[in-house]
């Protein structure tokens, strides 16, 4: 189906401008040359004033046509001003040719700027075909292409054209634009050939199909310029094996064919084709739709620079998480001047010092890994025997004891293996005096649902609670290890890097349990297990509440733990709260680093005394490589008044950074 | 006789308005393009600079803001040529720092007008 009607966009905003551009600018230089001329040359007077005359003419048609406030032109008033110009362009060129005739010889100064006259009025119609005289040029090729203005004759040495800087699209190119041209007509090639390489770009031609595709496949372009009939492989099959390959599928391509019907414009658009020119075409046309591919091509370069650097980041921070970043991987996106760059540059300095601190923690772990694997050499981890559970007993019918693996005040724990989910479990089977009452289980049960929902690699995992045959008891997550107890019998004093790395983990696995609102209330060295690893895991969480609980506890002697790690406030049974794991913990770490506890007394009497009135030591005054910073953190966590401790584990495990 | 630097990348308008200013008396030097526009400012005083808008490399909004924030330069005075003239483009060529502006095709004696008013100004 044809469309009669079909018209060729015109041109809009800064394209109006260039336009003017282009057309004002010989006109000045034949109204200045003339001009000239009429003070040198007084004896040509006639035929100056005429091309001045005519000049202005064509200034008006241009004033007329492309007023300064034009925001859109149709191509038509493109080609009707052209039609205006031509006579007057023709009024220059017979003035110049008579004062030509006229010249005498010798006048070599005059003839040359008479032929710089005659090269500007030459391109007065937009440095079109239809612009120069007469007999110049290549008809064949101007049929053709529509242009020939590169076959026309030059007097003085031209100037290749540059970008104009100010005249976008032309204004964004900064380099000469690799393009290709496709045409099974050889005068067609030459001549699109020649006007593109005029205006800078760097130019290769395909005289069919295969070649073009061949071409494309060798070698990068960004703008391709194809010719819809040829024989063999057609524009349309061409432009479709262009965009259906993700090589060459961003390639802007431009449809040039006598073909102006709609159907063919609509079918090159919907295969993907940037635009579509008729052929004969306007040249300033052309050079707008070229430049304003190629700033389109340019801006979706960027975009997908942009996209990439920003998958650069995402991957760095993906990098982060995994441990294997490596600062050199945004160094691209952080040259950049823009906000993403800015956010690179951010991201690079956070994620370098994510990184140093890792590798502090874990050479600090590793050390505490060392203690860990000298001790495991000589020690016996396991407890003694309880009688009432033999190894191989089921409990319950589903957790098969096999080995006591603690024994204290709560009761005995055992590693057992859970016949259900066929792996190994921690029993903790209660003293049955504890859980005496129903009321005092049911606490207990409501401690143990709020133990349940710490979840933290340096927690153990409490599991259920059940009863069976008159016995209470609890399982939990079987960590094969040793206690910090163990640890500090077998090495008196660890080393300050071990101790760091311990305390980080503690406070860790304290600030996970305090924001679910659960009190430990008896952290102390033998709830303290590390594994093999160096990671610690603490147990017992909610456990100690059973002893609060019950009562009596203390009166039958039967400590939870031993008072050398309470807070006074815990010693006085006032309510306790978060900061008195923080006072426990830093018992702890003063034992760890000198091997010895802050007060010991002989008597637990005496002990309590000393823990209410005496200030401890000073952990560095004992031992020299202990830090004094670490020392004085130590004593904050070991202050009388909870209000003097660091006010929580979030706010322990930031101090601790510091001191790394 | 007056310094004037002509900027201006079309080869026929830069060898004919160059050579009507020198007929007038003006002393002038050429430069192709906004970089050595820029480039000359620096390097040279110049009594007054004719700077073509639509310029290759630098444009001349560009190359008037570089000149103004340049110790040498910021106070020469700085005519805006340009064939564009659109609407608007004389307040552009204000707000980048020309002292004036005029259109091509020339009228000399209007721009000759502009050029005395700006160096009868200096101090």
């Amino acid at each position: 189906m044809t469309t009669p009607g079909f018209t060729r966009p015109g041109l809009r905003g800064n394209e109006i401008g260039q336009l003017r551009h282009e057309m004002r600018t010989p006109v000045n230089a034949v109204l200045g040359y003339s001009e000239m001329l009429l003070e040198d040359a007084p004896e040509h007077r006639a035929h100056l004033e005429e091309a001045v005359e005519a000049a202005g003419a064509v200034l008006a048609a241009i004033e007329g046509a492309l007023p300064p406030t034009a925001a859109e032109i149709d191509s038509r008033d493109i080609e009707s001003l052209h039609a205006a110009i031509r006579p007057h362009q023709e009024r220059i060129l017979r003035a110049v040719d008579a004062i030509a005739a006229q010249a005498a010889p010798g006048q070599s100064g005059l003839a040359a700027d008479l032929a710089r006259i005659r090269l500007a009025a030459g391109r007065l119609v937009t440095t079109g075909v239809a612009a120069a005289p007469a007999g110049v040029g290549s008809p064949a090729a101007d049929a053709a292409a529509g242009d020939a203005s590169a076959d026309a004759p030059t007097v003085i040495a031209e100037v290749p054209r540059a970008p104009v800087a100010s005249a976008p699209p032309a204004a964004a190119l900064d380099r000469g634009f690799r393009l290709l041209v496709v045409d099974d007509v050889a005068d067609n090639r030459t001549v699109l050939a020649r006007r593109l390489q005029r205006e800078g770009h760097l130019v290769e031609c395909a005289e069919n199909g295969r070649d073009a595709l061949e071409t494309v496949a060798a070698k990068p372009f960004d703008l391709i310029l194809l010719d819809i009939m040829m024989p063999g492989i057609d524009g349309f099959e061409v432009l479709r094996r262009l965009k259906h390959a993700p090589e060459t599928a961003d390639i802007p391509v431009i449809m040039i064919s006598a073909l102006d019907d709609l159907e063919s414009v609509v079918r090159c658009i919907e295969q993907g084709a940037e635009d579509h020119l008729t052929k004969p075409f306007e040249p300033v046309l052309l050079r707008a739709r070229i430049n304003a591919s190629l700033e389109k091509k340019r801006l979706r370069d960027r975009e997908k620079e942009y996209i990439a650097e920003v998958k650069t980041i995402a991957e760095a921070a993906t990098a982060v998480e995994e441990g294997r970043y490596t600062p050199a991987s945004l160094a691209r996106a952080a040259m950049r001047p823009d906000e993403l760059g800015r956010l690179a540059r951010v991201f690079d300095g956070m994620a370098a010092e994510v990184k140093a601190r890792e590798d502090r923690l874990r050479r600090q772990v590793m050390e505490l890994r060392q203690e860990i694997e000298a001790v495991r050499q000589g020690v016996v981890t396991t407890g003694p025997e309880d009688t009432r559970l033999p190894i191989g007993h089921a409990l319950a019918g589903r957790y098969e004891i096999e080995l006591v693996v603690g024994f204290g005040a709560m009761g005995t724990v055992y590693k057992a293996f859970d016949r259900e989910l066929a792996e190994p479990v921690a029993v903790k089977v209660l003293r049955p005096d504890l859980l005496s009452d129903s009321t005092v289980v049911d606490r207990f049960k409501a401690e143990v649902r709020l133990a349940r929902r710490i979840s933290h690699p340096t927690v153990v995992r409490t599991h259920d609670f059940g009863e069976f045959d008159g016995l209470h008891y609890l399982t939990m997550e079987y960590v094969e290890g040793l206690t910090a107890r163990a640890l500090l019998d077998s090495r008196g004093r660890l080393g300050v890097a071990a101790v760091l790395a311990l305390a980080a983990q503690l406070a860790q696995a304290l600030a996970a349990a305090h924001a679910q609102g659960v009190i430990h209330r008896d952290i102390k060295p033998q709830n303290l297990l590390l594994d093999e690893r160096g990671i610690l895991k603490v147990m017992d969480f909610g456990v100690s509440r059973l002893a609060d609980s019950a009562g009596g506890v203390r009166e039958a002697g039967l400590l939870i733990g031993t008072p050398a790690y309470m807070a006074p406030e815990q010693l006085l049974g006032d309510d306790v709260d978060e900061r008195t794991d923080l006072y426990a913990t830093g018992v702890v770490l003063f034992e760890c680093l000198t091997g010895r506890l802050p007060f010991e007394a002989e008597s637990p009497v005496a002990l309590v005394a000393r823990v209410l009135q005496e200030s401890p030591p000073c952990a560095s005054a004992l031992y020299e490589d202990v830090p004094t910073a670490f020392s004085a953190l130590i004593a904050r966590l070991l202050a009388k008044r909870r209000e003097a401790r660091p006010s929580s584990a979030v706010e322990l495990q930031r101090l601790l950074d510091q001191i790394a | 006789m007056p310094r004037v630097l002509l900027v201006e990348d079309n080869e026929m308008n830069r060898d004919m308005l160059s050579r009507r200013l020198q007929k007038r008396g003006f002393d002038v030097t050429i430069a192709v393009d906004g970089r050595e526009g820029i480039d000359k400012a620096l390097a040279e005083p110049y009594d007054l600079i004719l700077m073509d808008i639509s310029l290759p490399e630098i444009d001349g909004w560009t190359a008037a803001r570089r000149l103004r924030t340049s110790p040498q330069t910021e106070r020469t005075p700085i005519i805006a040529l340009t064939a564009h003239a659109m609407a608007g483009d004389r307040q552009k060529a204000l707000e980048a720092g020309c002292d004036d502006y005029d259109t091509k095709p020339i009228e000399l004696d209007r721009l000759l007008g502009k050029m005395n008013a700006l160096l009868n100004r200096r101090p």
